[in-house]
């Protein structure tokens, strides 16, 4: 890491040369480049490239009925899709003064946390694969299979469920849900121990990933880092304790937080973050026997509906850092604004522009990985 | 878009000429499979599609079994899998390392939105149909296609190797004006690349009635040497 003021020399000198990291390149994540300036074999400048996979979400939005955006939305992040629906329809909610019922959000919150395990399950598979180790990337990405299984059970869709909508989700969850749930729970839950052995507490990832890519609590406030990243430089913030929505001031769960600030910790914030999200599951399935009702309030027509002119603002912890939902209505059967805030934007870009900075080139992959960022939410 | 349509136009397909040699028959044959039998797959993560494809690599799927791995430079891979939409920003570096694979090679479109935009048919970011850009052997619908969905594809692609069908990179070679027209089109009249396909063409002996036209004229007049950092796009 560099001090913040630190000034590259203007001149190149003549050891200096540019490097394109991506867009097609097995240690980026996705469609997304950076290109670093090299000095050595050490990073001193880094851009970032965004701009591969936009697609003009915003304006698209605009186009669209209230509830047909709903198809559109888990489209922005891929790997963690949930919060993206279930956000957007938080917004719709509190713009139409829709009440949800109470089942329906045990439900969301039950998809939100299965989404969100399954996004870290894939999530440090990547990571362990810019290290060099293959094996917990083939175990991570099988065992997210399980429970994508889960999701298109419950859902119909292996990974976009598009499950919520304004107003509650779909439908109720099929017969015998709950006990298989807890059963790939179990599952997970013990193939943890052999996730620490093969990775988290193994050598050849803790001395790569310690010190790499050190971001300070400061700093971290002043970048508008947020989620996992936050959490592993030492600040416990973490929406679903302080800014409660749906059911989560029901629920008993610890806010895993690190100290280092870096890669390792970061890695380590979520995979405690996976335990506290099968305990919530837990506590989901236990109560979810006794909530009786519907899921779904209906909406009027939904082809013609109308949302009363208004705007109103949504936020969700997603896997990635804080998601939030800005809508503006005119009044009109088609959003007249969107806003995405996502937390990949900052991380992607700003962050990783600074973190990379110093660096080792064979870490600039690592550096992005272990920030988990999602280059189709940056680009939108 | 230029005014000529590619969809009813068939490639030239000359039937592999049957040699008197037996052995050279043979041989061909032997080629053809053992080609579809040890493919390298470079997966440009174009769009969302690409989630797929962990899991049919990994082990639940394991698409190792039939022999395609993938493969990290476009100049040792055999397939080209275009996992969905295409921004415009993106549709440049397809067609670069397209045009920087060796023949013989072959392209995939995977999702709906390689087919004709799919659900951002109306985004002023994509480019709507792969097809006009690159030939495509192949296309797995479904947004997203699920990875049996993809692993059945390959499985075609495998299928269409052995009996010698999957020829779309001669169809580049053959109609290289249309897809110029179509690049030119949308990126400008500036358009170039640091590959020589008309050169290629002469050399594979693929050049047809169609290689060459008004859009290869604007090509030649704008063409000149890149400089290697010249290549920014
Ligand atoms: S077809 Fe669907 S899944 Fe595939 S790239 Fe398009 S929107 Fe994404």
């Amino acid at each position: 890491m560099r001090p913040e003021n630190y000034q590259a020399v203007n001149h190149p000198p003549s050891n200096e040369y540019e490097l394109n990291f991506g867009p097609n390149h097995p240690g980026i994540e996705g469609n997304y480049a950076l290109k670093v300036k090299l000095q050595g074999d050490t990073v001193v400048e880094a851009r970032a490239d965004a701009g591969y996979l936009h697609r003009g979400f915003e304006k698209l939005m605009e186009d669209r009925l209230w509830i047909q955006n709903i198809s559109l939305v888990p489209r922005i992040c891929v790997p963690d899709p949930v919060p993206m629906e279930v956000c957007y329809s938080l917004a719709v909610e509190e713009l139409a003064g829709l009440e949800l019922p109470e089942r329906a959000q045990w439900l969301r919150v039950l998809q939100l946390e299965l989404s969100r395990i399954a996004a870290h399950l894939f999530y440090f598979g990547g990571h362990a694969a810019t290290t060099g180790m293959y094996t917990p990337m083939y175990w991570g990405v099988a065992d997210r299979d399980l429970l994508l299984d889960l999701f298109e059970e419950l859902t119909g869709g292996r990974v976009y469920s598009i499950y919520n909508m304004p107003g509650g989700v779909r439908q109720d969850i099929p017969r015998g849900f709950l006990q298989r749930l807890s059963d790939t729970l179990d599952y997970i839950e013990g193939r943890l121990k052999d996730y620490d052995n093969l990775f988290f507490t193994n050598q050849i990832f803790v001395k790569r990933a310690k010190g790499i890519g050190i971001i300070s609590q400061e700093q971290a406030l002043e970048w508008s880092v947020t989620g996992p990243n936050l959490r592993a430089c030492g600040l416990e913030f973490d929406v679903r304790r302080d800014d409660p929505y749906l059911i989560y001031d029901q629920l008993k769960f610890d806010i895993p937080t690190e100290h280092g600030g870096d890669a390792w910790a970061r890695t380590l914030v979520r995979r405690l973050e996976m335990v506290e999200s099968i305990s919530i599951i837990r506590q989901v399935i236990k109560a979810l026997p006794d909530i009786k009702g519907p899921v779904r309030t209906p909406i009027p027509n939904p082809l013609a509906w109308r949302v009363p002119a208004g705007d109103s603002y949504a936020r969700v912890e997603s896997s990635k850092g804080e998601l939030a939902y800005y809508v503006v209505s005119n009044g009109g059967d088609k959003p007249y604004r969107v806003h995405i805030r996502g937390p990949s934007a900052m991380h992607a870009v700003q962050v990783l522009e600074k973190l990379a900075v110093g660096c080792r080139v064979e870490d600039v992959a690592q550096t992005m990985f272990s920030l988990d960022a999602c280059p189709p939410e940056v680009d939108r | 878009m230029s005014n000529t349509d590619l969809s009813n136009i068939e490639v030239n397909q000359k039937p592999v000429a049957k040699r008197s040699n037996p052995f050279a028959n043979v041989f061909n044959e032997l080629v053809s499979f053992c080609r579809s039998r040890s493919m390298f797959m470079l997966h440009y993560c174009t769009g969302c599609g690409a989630i797929e494809l962990p899991p049919a690599m990994t082990s639940r799927f394991d698409m190792e079994r039939l022999g395609i791995q993938p493969m990290v430079t476009p100049r040792q891979a055999d397939i080209l899998l275009i996992t969905g939409y295409v921004s415009i920003k993106t549709l440049k570096r397809v067609i670069l390392t397209y045009e920087q694979m060796g023949a013989p090679k072959y392209v995939i479109g995977i999702c709906s939105c390689t087919v004709n935009g799919g659900m951002y048919w109306q985004s002023y970011a994509t480019a709507k149909k792969l097809d006009e850009y690159i030939p495509v052997d192949l296309y797995i619908a479904g947004c997203m296609p699920r990875p049996e969905a993809v692993i059945e594809g390959l499985q075609q692609l495998m299928a269409k190797i052995k009996t010698d069908e999957a020829n779309s990179w001669k169809k580049y070679y053959e109609h290289y004006d249309y897809y110029l027209g179509n690049q030119q089109h949308l990126f400008g009249n500036n358009w170039q690349t640091p590959t020589d396909i008309i050169g290629e063409a002469k050399t594979y002996q693929l050049e047809g009635p169609n290689t060459l036209g008004e859009h290869t004229k604007i090509l030649e007049s704008v063409q000149r040497p890149l400089e290697p950092l010249e290549m920014k796009l």
